[in-house]
């Protein structure tokens, strides 16, 4: 299982998607260390400069200073990390279940299931990686330039890569079912979209009309991980706020018994399936 | 008791399609035996099955009913996987790797133990060995084959399976492919070979079957399969009297002082030599007239009984 896994992320590093995605983070990293300017005295943030240029603001705490930033570190992390990697692993499943390749596979000693679950572990430390890289890559360029070091962001990053594998199961569950990287991707934007709609359900649901319509929208957003409110607690976490959420455990669990409950069906498949 | 079978396969059949869409029989009450350390060549027209049986064989598909038992087990046990090497017919590379690094993903997946120095020896056995460290991207059809079959050759199998293994190999590496399958028979490995190469089934297998239909409509050593049994290829010494011969009952053979005698007994064979001796004819050599695979394949498809529409409504 781990050798799938092992060679699924060796097969992602020469894709084009995951260095553009390397290089991207790389080159933001380095050239916000290049080009920010933070004066800090006595804890407190006096200026910053970007390019030179002063930036006016209030002279506050760092840890207040910062939080916007960290909090729009952890919208990027979360939410673009999510789009990226719907898009750039879309087509993993299908490329692991094309003809010539998975006839391959399945001659060889490895269960179906571990063939699978080694496909969802190595999307799973993609993911974690490149949110880790993001989110601490940024915690050492402010920590440096500020004095002030944090472990926020990493949580919202975790928390952002629990998101992604709920998404990434049901895109890997569908892909038996289709094998098709536009279908996968489609799936998991529909998840994406749903997650999002299901974390402002109690937001959303006063727009409907009492009736067929508003039970029909209560059950379909029941069904998903109330992705939102997930983003909104590693938003809150990353800024050292006060949650919103209720349950931070809670909104784990919704999002383990999805990804786990996607993936099963997946597994029972894959276990059917003829190739 | 009889030899251990590498491959046993009972009453196998095998529908797809269905629901919505017509459903295709593939397999018919397949039956077939393989005993161990014999190579088996399986020869058919398109769409009979082979393939299909292939994939029932190492568990990729699952039969509709029958039995089916790999090297003694079911081919599903990740024990009995790691006996047997596979290459399918057409197998999936990963463009960007190079064959050393597909070779290692392979042998950690079978739980193989190799080095740098084995997977290199491995792909020298293939004829890869100056195309190594190019990445499998560039390689052509034939090379890929190769590398394919070096992937299969991985842990020493007691089994390889190989379907088309010399499709889009040149004359001189399916020479070089052969060796190597000889080899492998050699130190006692069971080979299954699926290919449409009738020649190099004929020259590796000592035992074929002929699919049809989704079931086996010959099966045998390839000598029995290819004797046509009351032909005769008899040559003359030079100076025979061409027309005495034709009187004595030998027509003219493919090659040149070479003759056709059709002989229901060998008390009927000896009558007709003694006529051409009688005549003046010296008999130089006398052998039963062998037919090759691609006649023997063409009489058995041709004088199978109609297996009936294959395909049925949903």
């Amino acid at each position: 299982m781990l050798a799938v896994a092992a060679d699924l992320i060796r097969e992602a590093t020469k894709r084009k998607w995951f260095l553009g995605l390397a290089i991207a983070i790389t080159a933001v990293l380095v050239t916000l260390g290049l080009s920010l300017r933070m004066d800090v005295v006595d804890g407190a943030l006096a200026a910053t400069r970007l390019f030179g240029k002063l930036s006016h603001g209030p002279i506050q705490a760092v840890d207040v200073a910062l939080r916007p930033v960290f909090q729009a570190v952890a919208a990027v992390v979360f939410y673009g990390g999510s789009v990226f990697g719907i898009i750039a692993c879309a087509d993993f499943a299908p490329a692991l279940l094309s003809p010539g390749r998975i006839e391959h596979l399945l001659a060889l000693p490895v269960r179906r299931w571990q063939l699978l679950v080694g496909t969802f572990l190595g999307v799973l430390v993609l993911s974690l990686a490149a949110a880790v890289y993001g989110a601490g890559g940024m915690i050492v360029l402010l920590g440096v330039k500020t004095g002030l070091w944090t472990w926020r962001p990493m949580v919202a990053a975790l928390l952002a890569t629990a998101c992604f594998s709920s998404i990434y199961a049901a895109m890997l569950a569908v892909a038996l079912f289709a094998r098709s990287a536009s279908v996968s991707g489609g799936i998991g934007f529909l998840v994406f979209t749903s997650g999002i709609a299901a974390g402002n359900r109690h937001t959303i649901l006063p727009m409907f009309e009492p009736g067929v319509g508003r039970t029909l929208f209560a059950g379909y957003t029941a069904i998903f991980p109330r992705i939102s409110s997930l983003g909104s607690a590693a938003l809150d976490i990353a800024a050292n706020q006060p949650l919103e959420v209720r349950s931070l455990p809670s909104l784990l669990l919704g999002v383990l018994i999805f990804g786990a409950g996607v993936l099963s069906l997946g597994i029972w498949r894959f276990e059917q399936k003829d190739f | 008791m009889g030899a251990p079978l590498a491959i046993e396969a009972r009453g196998l059949h095998k529908t797809y399609g269905g629901l919505f869409g017509p459903r295709q029989r593939a397999l018919e009450g397949l039956d077939l035996a393989v005993a161990r350390g014999e190579a088996f060549g399986l020869i058919g027209p398109n769409g009979a099955g082979k393939t299909t049986f292939i994939k029932i064989l190492l568990g990729i598909a699952r039969p509709g009913s029958g039995q089916v038992r790999l090297l003694g087990g079911d081919p599903e046990s990740v024990e009995v996987r790691r006996k047997v090497g596979y290459l399918p017919e057409r197998l999936h590379l990963p463009q960007a790797w190079t064959p050393p690094a597909f070779l290692a993903s392979v042998a950690r997946l079978k739980g193989v133990e190799t080095s740098p120095r084995a997977l290199m020896d491995l792909l020298a056995r293939v004829g890869l060995q100056d195309d190594a460290h190019r990445k499998i991207g560039g390689y052509s059809k034939g090379m890929r084959q190769r590398l394919g079959l070096a992937a299969a050759l991985i842990g020493t199998p007691e089994l390889l399976v190989l379907d088309e293994p010399t499709d889009g190999i040149d004359p001189l590496g399916r020479m070089e492919v052969r060796r190597l399958l000889l080899e492998e028979l050699g130190r006692g490995a069971t080979l299954f070979l699926n290919s449409h190469l009738l020649a190099e089934t004929e020259r590796v297998c000592g035992r074929v079957g002929i699919l049809s239909a989704g079931r086996v409509l010959r099966e045998g050593r390839l000598e029995d399969l290819c004797q046509s049994g009351s032909h005769y290829r008899v040559r003359f010494a030079p100076g025979f009297d061409a027309q005495a011969l034709a009187a004595a009952g030998f027509l003219p053979g493919r090659e040149a002082g070479a003759f056709r005698c059709e002989a229901e007994t060998p008390e009927r064979l000896n009558e007709a030599l003694d006529r051409a001796r009688r005549a003046g004819a010296l008999v130089v050599e006398v052998a039963r007239e062998e037919k090759d695979l691609e006649e023997v394949l063409q009489e058995a498809v041709r004088g199978a009984a109609p297996a009936g529409p294959r395909e049925e409504a949903a």
